[in-house]
């Protein structure tokens, strides 16, 4: 089942790339915006030996993981601070609710102002944007605690740290998961649209090069890197997820017994 | 050792008021197995919680040793009637039995040997490195029982605790729990609404009235102190005590 799923997926992209080759080669459309994809591909390989491309890369990565980071830890620690404290909650709500669905890049013209193209540009983006993704994934999962565990806890003397770290985090962990793998996806496309639109060094900002000196192919393979990268953090998320939560019932069915 | 005075609870909230006890006084010796029964619904669990210092009443006193209860006394353990959701799934099982000891703060020497032996004592000593999960609902409830055990309480509360579990394994568990209190002189408060598990498993039975709820009648079980499922079932006494209990039952849910 699971080999000729893969084999059915390699055989998908395989006519996907032969597309992206046959249809500029026939004149369908102007081969000066979507060139053949061995051209793509030519691109890609000089982009790989050269060492501004991997600073580039190197750039992107440091701003995602440090954003991402950043956003994480808050998110939990805000997460847990606003469930357990009585009434923050409800005092928080509102301005969570208000908060929440402003979209990172109408922080640009701020984060500009602030910071301009420094690294701390980007952190505070890709921070802003990845936050919230955590926060509320762990007020829904710390919502998920089973009273009867609480009180088990508490009858057998758990003081209040105790039962955060030993009732509370594991019933939320399955949550923060999500939340995680959702804030690594969203903080690699703020990463990278900050440094287009701002011109903070990175892979964003070698695409807005390539595309202003007209080098069509290369800007078409440093969009196939992003793709790639978006590809492996959730590859790579998704493998830490399932380590993490070996216990838990949506992954249970893997667990050797 | 355990005594309840005036107990008194009324749950608010939500716009709704329910006393769900009304008036309820009884005490426990050191040592003793006092099985209460009562109508579904007419307070048990509630008083258990009180008396665990779970929850607190909205009159009266529950003394422990004749300390007031304030909240859950270090010598008590609560067996709980949702036994599976009182399990942590993301632990091993060992691990569940040893989490109340390390609260304890013993050696980790000491939480190995106390939770080997517990485990032990109710034949599941190779389940230690299984999750609760993969176990059976009848293993489920030994499990929680030896964590209550490896805890050493000096009073043990346990709700309806069989009362998910198929005939056979109930069986089992009720002469486990027989054996335990005779082998560690632990005093047990039992919940059930099985008047058969009460009269074969207590040293006195208490009947609850219907809601809301005080104590209809307190009857002292003369059976011999081994008991076990063959005989005592069929013992004339046996029969004639159940036929109390279920009279006095019967006469709480017509709530007369
Ligand atoms: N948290 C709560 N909030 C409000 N009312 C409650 C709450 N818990 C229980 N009650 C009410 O209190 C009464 C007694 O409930 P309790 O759970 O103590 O009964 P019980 O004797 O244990 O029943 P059962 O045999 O079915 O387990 C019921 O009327 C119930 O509706
Ligand atoms: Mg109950």
């Amino acid at each position: 089942m699971r080999g000729s799923d893969a084999a059915l997926g390699a055989a998908g992209c395989a006519v996907f790339v032969l597309l992206g080759e046959a249809v500029p080669r026939l004149g369908l459309v102007d081969e000066d915006h979507f060139p053949p994809a061995c051209r793509i591909a030519g691109a890609l390989g000089r982009e790989l030996s050269d060492t501004a491309f991997w600073s580039a890369l190197g750039d992107t990565l440091t701003g995602w993981a440090l954003g991402l980071a950043i956003a994480v830890s808050a998110g939990v620690v805000a997460g847990v601070v606003i469930s357990v404290v009585p009434y923050l909650r409800e005092v928080t709500a509102s301005t969570i609710e208000f908060l929440r669905p402003i979209p990172s890049v109408a922080l640009i013209p701020l984060a500009v102002l602030l910071y301009g193209t420094e690294l701390r540009s980007v952190l505070l983006l890709v921070g802003y944007a990845a936050f919230w993704q955590v926060l509320i994934q762990v007020l829904y999962g710390v919502r998920d605690v089973d009273p009867v565990a609480e009180e088990t806890a508490r009858s057998y003397g758990l003081g209040g740290w105790a039962r955060v770290r030993h009732v509370l985090w594991p019933t939320a962990l399955p949550y923060v998961m999500t939340g995680v793998r959702l804030a690594a996806a969203v903080a690699l496309i703020l990463a990278v649209t900050a440094e287009l639109v701002i011109g903070a060094p990175g892979l964003g900002a070698r695409i807005a090069v390539a595309q202003t000196s007209q080098a069509v192919p290369e800007m078409y393979a440093l969009i196939v890197v992003t793709g790639v990268l978006g590809l492996l953090i959730n590859v790579g998320t998704r493998a830490v997820e399932r380590r993490a939560l070996a216990w838990h019932q949506s992954v249970r069915g893997e667990v050797a017994v | 050792m355990l005594d309840v005075q005036g107990l008194h609870k009324v749950y608010e909230g939500s716009g709704r008021r329910t006393e769900a006890v009304r008036d309820l006084t009884f005490s426990v010796a050191a040592g003793e197995l006092v099985c209460l029964v009562g109508p579904s619904g007419c307070g048990k669990t509630t008083l258990l919680k009180c008396v665990g210092g779970l929850l607190a009443p909205t009159a009266g006193e529950v003394r422990l040793a004749g300390r007031p209860v304030d909240g859950p006394p270090p010598g008590m353990a609560f067996v709980f009637q949702e036994y599976g959701r009182s399990l942590f799934p993301w632990m091993r099982v060992g691990q569940n039995v040893e989490l109340p000891l390390k609260q304890k703060r013993l050696s980790r020497q000491r939480r190995r040997a106390l939770v080997a032996d517990a485990l032990e004592s109710v034949g599941l000593a190779d389940a230690a490195g299984a999750y609760p999960w993969q176990l059976s609902g009848g293993m489920q409830q030994r499990v929680a029982i030896a964590r209550a055990l490896a805890y050493e309480p000096e009073v043990l509360l346990m709700d309806e605790p069989f009362a998910a579990v198929d005939a056979q394994t109930r069986a089992e568990l009720e002469d486990l729990v027989r054996r335990l209190w005779r082998e560690r002189g632990i005093t047990i408060l039992f919940v059930t609404h099985d008047i058969d598990e009460a009269v074969y498993l207590g040293e006195r039975v208490l009947v609850l009235s219907a809601s809301p709820t005080v104590v209809r009648e307190q009857l002292k079980v003369d059976l011999p102190d081994q008991r076990d499922q063959l005989h005592t079932r069929v013992n004339p006494r046996f029969a004639e005590l159940r036929t109390r209990v279920y009279e006095q039952v019967q006469a709480a849910k017509r709530g007369r």
